[in-house]
């Protein structure tokens, strides 16, 4: 419970260390609830103490988030209808409300779909690296949504609520498991280069939960990628480095031993002796420079360092994104538990993201050959190094795009139905779970959809946690990350 | 349980067999949800369903789900707990028995009714606990607290520590109070003080030092999610949120009495209107997150834009009865509260308590006759409006059938005027001007003179204002041609000037010529209107000659004014060959000209004494506007608002309240019973406020915050002292300050709080007060040092047997630093500053804080005063846990990270403060030795032991004062108060 009965004496955990006052963490207080006992916890840090609810198929997370609505119908979702009816007005049966009026005739993908691997799955050309893997991913068509505001619907997905004040995944996930490395922060974000998706950094934000477990973002082509990294001053150096350091941790250890039972100040000596031991292993994992030249290749950094004219462009697109992957499994080696990589800045100008209103093939056509260049890589990737069967990929937008044309390229909001897909940990590659109907404009059964809450469900059940039982006290109502709802979609589990 | 009776009358199966449905199958199962086609709400439900054999429990399927299906779990209830072996039991009886159900008789949601909860019981006149102290010698009963205290202690076979040292306790009050170090000065003062009062003395001092207020605002500030920004997408600024900022910290600094704290909050507007006070509280209701997009750019008549609302005033509830009464309601919104007293209709209630607020900037502190002027003029320009609208109807009614017929023709064309396609790169705009009769223009220069056969103007496209074609159009202009860049002669090839042009959307305006000249001229001497600022756009300008080529193309273009917004808007643009574009062009150039024509039609109705009449309301018009912008501006706040200035889809309700019906499921779509101002029922039944028939938006709020500061009122003087207790001892009384109810936690010492809600109640509800009790118990004064026999009775200090050790805030710590480095401004309020960059704020405001300078002397003031981003918030602040405005926080976190623990070594504001710090310190000693002592006893309070000065002394004479320094920030001793 976050709002614990003020335990305070708890012996640090072997990584990260969280104290709390009486508004504290309460970690402790949540593990035996659960039946478990952090102190006996060997292997993790996390809440659960490495005392998971069931033996778990993936160990670390990938979330790709395309920010401002990626189009299932021009990417993931064939509808060989709209080919037919192609440029007829729509009419969808019932009265609709978009966000921007957008209800034009029926129009049809701006890309080709072709099928793909032995599942046969259609993609369209604008993702067509991604055919090679196909036979990994499970895609659900008939995820849902809640508003067809950006903001909100953005939280909906990263937070599993639709306002600010919650927890992203990762960091339930992050307190729930801990860090499995030493050396690097348990969840790490890389945001668009261009700038942060709605709602900024509180879609990875920890909320009530400790500030340990908010994502730590890293911009790889800043001068200091990771914040507060190394010390930028001219009065720095190496050997005052060293020895500042064992003179800081002598003087805080005689403080520490003047004052007995207080675990917090042997933890603090401790942070400070991880910290150094970060300072030396994150620069080294952000250094992509010694990749072999076919990885790089294979991640679209071929022309890395190149200049890039004023239109959006598919090289550009590929180059950035790829090398937010090939990070991210570097990341992932080295033992982060979870990476958030986001495709789209927010609705600046030039339009940078996936809220194609004005035009489809000019904005998604780079955006999501980037995209599946990076990502098709990093699946390969880790499979090739066998870290794909325990690590949950999941690629996710905040709601999808309407079958009706909005002006003559564009298409407006469609929060009544989305394309979500995952693979590796534990998912079973090559299936489909759940369609939308033949236009692309709602679940096929309406009855049954899929939500946000099921994916998250899922994806914790993957990870060895029920969804149900990891919750933590805030303000008066006991909170997780699937609210009050949530259904394993046991289709894709492998 | 006994399960041997039949159920076969009304109480019994009220008693034990309604509870279980309701808890089990109701949340799906009701008459509304009907999840998997069965309900079990009603009689016929149940009976109809097929699922129910009565009498006959082995042919029930209903049974036979909620039973384990061999190993498998039941399937019913679906992802929920099973029922117990006891309850299926009571369920196979009930239908052996014939499943009884009283005619008529519906389950209902299951609320909790019971109010019998501690928190929600009068408060008693407490007794104060009158033993023997048997610790006397170092612990001694200074008020009522220790006595309490000490109580407790002794019942639980606790001892209390001895006093802390003159040293740690000047330390300790002083971040306390003040949220900033003693001076060595005054350590030494007070340590070596002879003065039997010094203790007290120095209380006083602190109370009266306003920097008290900024500490203990910031305290409320974390409650009520205080920021500069919206949060959401965007997150946009908001320039006049700090006025209420600056109210939290006088308040305090003023002592002002609680009841009137909190009335001024919530409804100051109707209870002191004449303050400044009485509209700046109402920035609490404001304070928290706002989505813009779902207020701006979405009607409240879509779902979406009623979802922003809603969510809105969730927001202000959810606020109002955390902070005052540490009441959880949010979780009513979709469902009544599980464990209090709290339905969805109470929920709903108070939600129509804020039903007509927005949050929109307000004028506050106005001199009333201002006020009054700018009603009268106000209220004479929206009848001149009026009487100018009536007018032009009466001239279309003049002009005919023709006209409306060519009105309606022009309408079948109008679906091939819609915008096709868009360049990023606009067009031309000018800057923003007084009045649109404000003379501008803007000239190309061809190079050199040309023959020209037509000159065409394509207006602009922006969904600005939901505007779209025809953006920015000239409402009265000319089209002149010289040789002579200055225009002193000139040619006029069209003229505008007399009457105002249509607006034609996207299609262009034509002129044709035969003259040859090297400048083109576009003078407007009407500008358009863009929600009430004047200005013009235009897309292109083409010059055509004879044989159609456009000799503009790429040409120099000047202009009297341009707002330079690229890549949107920026001169070249206009020359660019880049235009928004028609569905159909040939259809649009037609509708155009229909358009015109029926604008003709009209000037014929618009005879001479017409044309006076609107003259005479047009000049009346104009000079009560001129007067109106000339008065003086008043001073803004962002805050509670029935009237403001809209933007859009954002629109004021003057105070008429949204209609507030109680949402089945919290839906939106799935509006129930009607709702009436009131609030949970503690004080009154149903929570109901007495409001007359014809009450006001505001009597809501002012009944609802009479409530809260009803003086029988349980909650808020529980709520408040406990607050005030917690900030002092790093924890409540009540662990969970913002939930006394049955999910919080229950008191450790209900008589304490009970007696200190009276004391506060009851004596001016004044927190200096309340301050000087708390600091002068022995209680608060005992040392922190560790008890081995103690700890293993209570290792989490709950009871008080020791001070809590702490670590400081994240303000504290960049406070700290700035004072010991000799750089803390202490100048106080106003706007807040900035500790990074602004990109962008137009439009997705950029905060960029990697790109700020420390060095930049505006920002080295005290954190309240810093400008708060909320949805991104400052990185090296939130890494120190500080307090995150998306939600209440009602005690901060503490934690130590490696994350921690590189900002404080390596961020760029500790770096350029060491330097600051040695050049202060160099600047005040000379040797080394008394450099590194000087520097010390700034962070600590002492000066450093002789084996510590040697490692110090060692370690800057060989890497500098600076890295000495840049250490000294991350030293146990400073970053933990005893």
């Amino acid at each position: 419970m976050n709002q614990n009965t003020g335990q305070r004496k708890a012996k640090p955990s072997r990584r990260e260390f969280l104290w709390n006052s009486g508004g504290g963490l309460g970690g402790i207080a949540l593990a035996s609830m659960l039946g478990t006992d952090p102190l006996q916890a060997v292997d993790d840090s996390g809440v659960l103490g490495g005392v998971l609810h069931h033996p778990p198929k993936a160990k670390r997370v990938v979330q790709l988030f395309m920010s401002g609505a990626a189009s299932h119908i021009d990417l993931w979702d064939h509808k060989p209808w709209l080919d037919k009816h192609h440029g007829e007005a729509s009419d969808f049966g019932e009265k609709i409300e978009l966000f921007q009026n957008g209800a034009g005739p029926w129009t049809k993908s701006y890309f080709q779909f072709q099928p793909y691997g032995e599942s046969g799955k259609h993609l369209s050309d604008a993702v067509s690296p991604l055919g090679e893997v196909v036979d990994e991913m499970a895609f659900i068509h008939n995820l849902v949504g809640k508003t067809g505001v950006h903001s909100q619907a953005t939280y909906l997905q990263a937070t599993g609520f639709q306002r600010p004040g919650f927890p992203g995944m990762g960091s339930w996930i992050s307190y729930a498991l801990g860090s499995i490395n030493d050396n690097l922060p348990t969840f790490v974000v890389l945001p668009d280069h261009r700038g942060y998706a709605s709602n900024g950094p509180k879609n990875w934000g920890s909320a009530f939960l400790p500030a340990s477990s908010q994502g730590t973002t890293i911009f790889p082509q800043r001068e200091n990628p990771i914040d507060n990294l190394t010390a930028r001053a001219k009065f720095i150096t190496q050997e005052g480095e060293q020895s500042g350091l064992q003179l800081l941790n002598s003087i805080n250890r005689q403080y520490a031993d003047q004052r007995l039972g207080d675990s917090r100040l042997d933890a603090r000596i401790e942070s400070y002796e991880l910290a150094a031991r970060m300072q030396l292993s994150a620069p080294e994992v952000l250094d992509i420079s010694k990749e072999p030249a076919h990885i790089r290749k294979m991640y679209g950094l071929e022309n890395e360092g190149a200049t890039y004219g004023a239109d959006i462009n598919i090289p550009e697109e590929a180059e950035y994104f790829g090398r937010k992957c090939l990070i991210a499994r570097r990341l992932l080696e080295k033992g982060v538990r979870f990476v958030q990589i986001w495709s789209g800045n927010d609705n600046g100008f030039p339009r940078r993201n996936w809220d194609s209103h004005e035009d489809i093939a000019r904005d998604h056509g780079p955006l999501a050959k980037g995209m599946a260049i990076g990502t098709a890589a990093l699946i390969k990737d880790l499979k090739q190094r066998d870290m794909l069967k325990d690590t949950l990929v999941l690629w996710t937008t905040e709601f999808g795009r309407m079958p009706s044309s909005q002006g003559s390229k564009g298409r407006d909001h469609n929060p009544f139905v989305f394309t979500n897909w995952l693979c590796g940990g534990g998912i079973k590659g090559g299936v489909t779970a759940g369609e939308s109907d033949q236009w692309g404009f709602k679940p096929l059964d309406r009855e049954n959809p899929t939500q946000v809450y099921d994916i998250h469900a899922t994806m914790l059940h993957l990870l060895g946690i029920d969804h149900q039982r990891l919750t933590v006290r805030n303000n008066g109502i006991d909170r997780r990350l699937t609210d009050v709802h949530g259904h394993l979609i046991d289709t894709i589990i492998a | 349980m006994n399960t041997a009776f039949a159920v076969d009358s009304e109480q019994v199966f009220k008693q034990q067999v309604v509870p279980i449905l309701q808890k089990h199958c109701f949340a799906c199962h009701n008459s509304e949800d009907h999840k998997g086609d069965f309900a079990i709400q009603t009689k016929a439900e149940v009976l109809e369903s097929g699922y129910i054999e009565p009498g006959d429990p082995s042919a029930s399927h209903f049974l036979a789900v909620l039973k384990p299906d061999g190993n498998a779990p039941p399937s019913m209830p679906k992802d929920r707990e099973p029922l117990t072996r006891e309850e299926i039991e009571v369920i196979s009886l009930w239908i052996q028995s014939g499943a009884y159900w009283p005619e008529g008789f519906l389950i209902a949601q299951p609320a909790v009714t019971s109010t019998d909860w501690w928190s929600w019981k009068v408060i008693e006149l407490q007794t104060v606990p009158a033993a023997e102290n048997p610790f006397a010698a170092h612990f001694s009963i200074e008020n009522p607290i220790d006595a309490f205290v000490l109580a407790k202690l002794m019942q639980k076979g606790l001892e209390p520590s001895a006093p802390a040292d003159r040293r740690t306790l000047i330390r300790r009050v002083y971040y306390d109070l003040l949220g900033l170090p003693p001076t060595p000065a005054d350590v030494a003062e007070f340590v070596s003080s002879g003065d039997l009062l010094a203790y007290e003395k120095l209380i006083d001092k602190l109370l009266a030092s306003p920097a008290y207020g900024e500490r203990w605002a910031r305290h409320w500030l974390d409650v009520v999610k205080y920021a500069d920004t919206a949060g959401y997408d965007k997150d946009k600024l908001r320039p006049n949120a700090w006025p209420y900022r600056d109210y939290v910290v006088n308040s305090f600094n003023q002592d002002k009495p609680y009841a009137r704290f909190v009335r001024e909050q919530l409804a100051g507007d109707q209870l002191y209107s004449d303050t400044p006070d009485g509209i700046l509280g109402l920035g609490f209701i404001a304070a928290g997150p706002w989505d813009f997009i779902g207020h701006v750019e979405v009607p409240e008549t879509k779902i979406d834009g009623r979802i922003a609302r809603y969510i809105d005033r969730d927001e202000m509830v959810t606020n109002a009865m955390n902070t005052f009464v540490s009441t959880t309601v949010q979780c009513a919104r979709c469902h009544n509260h599980k464990f209090d007293a709290v339905t969805q209709q109470h929920y709903y209630n108070l939600q129509s308590v804020f039903a007509a607020v927005d949050k929109a900037d307000r004028l506050y502190g106005e001199d009333p006759a201002v006020t009054a002027r700018k009603k009268q003029l106000e209220q004479s320009i929206k009848e001149a409006t009026e009487s100018l609208v009536a007018l032009q109807q009466e001239i279309e009614a003049e002009a005919g059938p023709a006209y409306k017929t060519a009105i309606a023709e022009s309408d079948k064309l109008k679906s091939f005027t819609a915008l096709d396609q868009r360049d990023d790169a606009y067009g031309f705009h000018t800057a923003m001007q007084q009045t649109t009769a404000d003379t501008q223009w803007v000239q190309i220069d061809l190079g050199q003179s040309e023959a020209l056969a037509e000159i065409r103007l394509h207006p602009c496209s922006d969904d600005f204002g939901g505007v779209g074609n025809g953006f920015g159009f000239p409402v009265r202009f000319r089209i002149e041609v010289s040789d002579d860049p200055t225009f002193k002669s000139s040619t006029l090839i069209a003229d505008e000037t007399q009457a105002d042009y249509p607006n034609i959307g996207i299609a262009y305006y034509a002129a044709t010529t035969q003259v040859s000249a090297r400048y083109i001229r576009l003078t407007v001497n009407k500008l358009y209107d863009r929600n009430g600022t004047p200005m013009f756009a235009i897309s292109e300008l083409e010059a055509l000659a004879a044989d159609g080529t456009n000799l503009a193309q790429q040409k120099r273009v000047s202009s009297s004014s341009s707002i330079e917004a690229p890549i949107r808007w920026t001169r070249k643009n206009l020359t660019d060959g880049k235009w928004p574009v028609p569905v159909d062009i040939v259809k649009t150039q037609q509708w155009a000209s229909m358009l015109v024509d029926a604008e003709k039609l009209v000037g014929k109705a618009n005879t001479p004494a017409r044309k006076k009449r609107r003259q005479e309301l047009t000049l009346k018009k104009a000079t009560m506007t001129k007067e109106l912008a000339g008065l003086p501006k008043g001073r803004m706040v962002f805050a509670a608002a029935t009237d403001f200035v809209g933007m859009a889809n954002f629109k004021p309700t003057m105070g008429k309240p949204r209609p507030i019906k109680v949402l089945h499921r919290g839906d939106i779509l799935q509006e129930r019973e009607e709702t009436q101002p009131g609030t949970i029922p503690l004080l009154n039944k149903d929570g109901v406020f007495s409001l007359a028939e014809d009450h006001t938006e505001g009597d809501r709020r002012v009944a609802f915050a009479e409530w809260v500061v009803r003086k029988d009122q349980p909650l808020t003087w529980r709520s408040i002292v406990n607050r005030i207790w917690l900030y002092h001892f790093g924890q409540g009384i009540v662990t969970t300050p913002n939930d006394l109810g049955r999910m919080g936690q229950l008191p450790t010492h209900p008589g304490l709080l009970d007696w200190l809600a009276l004391e506060f109640r009851d004596h001016g509800q004044s927190f200096k007060h309340m301050h000087r009790l708390i600091l002068l118990s022995s209680t608060y004064r005992q040392a922190s040092a560790h008890h081995e026999t103690n700890s293993q009775i209570d290792s989490g200090n709950q009871y008080l047997w020791r001070m809590n050790r702490r670590k400081l805030s994240a303000e504290e710590i960049r406070d700290s630093i700035l004072q010991v480095s000799g750089r803390l401004n202490n100048q106080m309020g106003g706007p807040g500053y900035y500790l990074f960059k602004l990109e962008h704020p137009q439009h997705s405001p950029h905060y960029e804080y990697h790109l700020h300078d420390p060095n930049d002397v505006t920002s080295h003031r005290r954190s309240v005063y810093r400008f708060i981003v909320r949805s991104q918030p400052d990185p090296f602040m939130t890494i120190l846990d500080c307090a995150d405005s998306s939600k209440s926080t009602p005690l901060r976190d503490e934690t130590l990270t490696s994350i921690q623990a590189l900002a404080l070594l390596n961020n760029k504001f500790n770096l350029a403060m060491a330097e600051h710090f040695a050049e202060d310190i160099r600047s005040l000693q000379t040797t080394e030795a008394a450099q590194v002592n000087r520097a010390f006893v700034r962070l600590t309070g002492r000066i450093p032991m002789e084996s510590e000065q040697s490692e110090l002394l060692a370690y800057t004479q060989q890497h500098g004062l600076e890295n000495l320094c840049r250490l000294l920030y991350n030293l146990h001793e400073f970053v933990f108060v005893d």
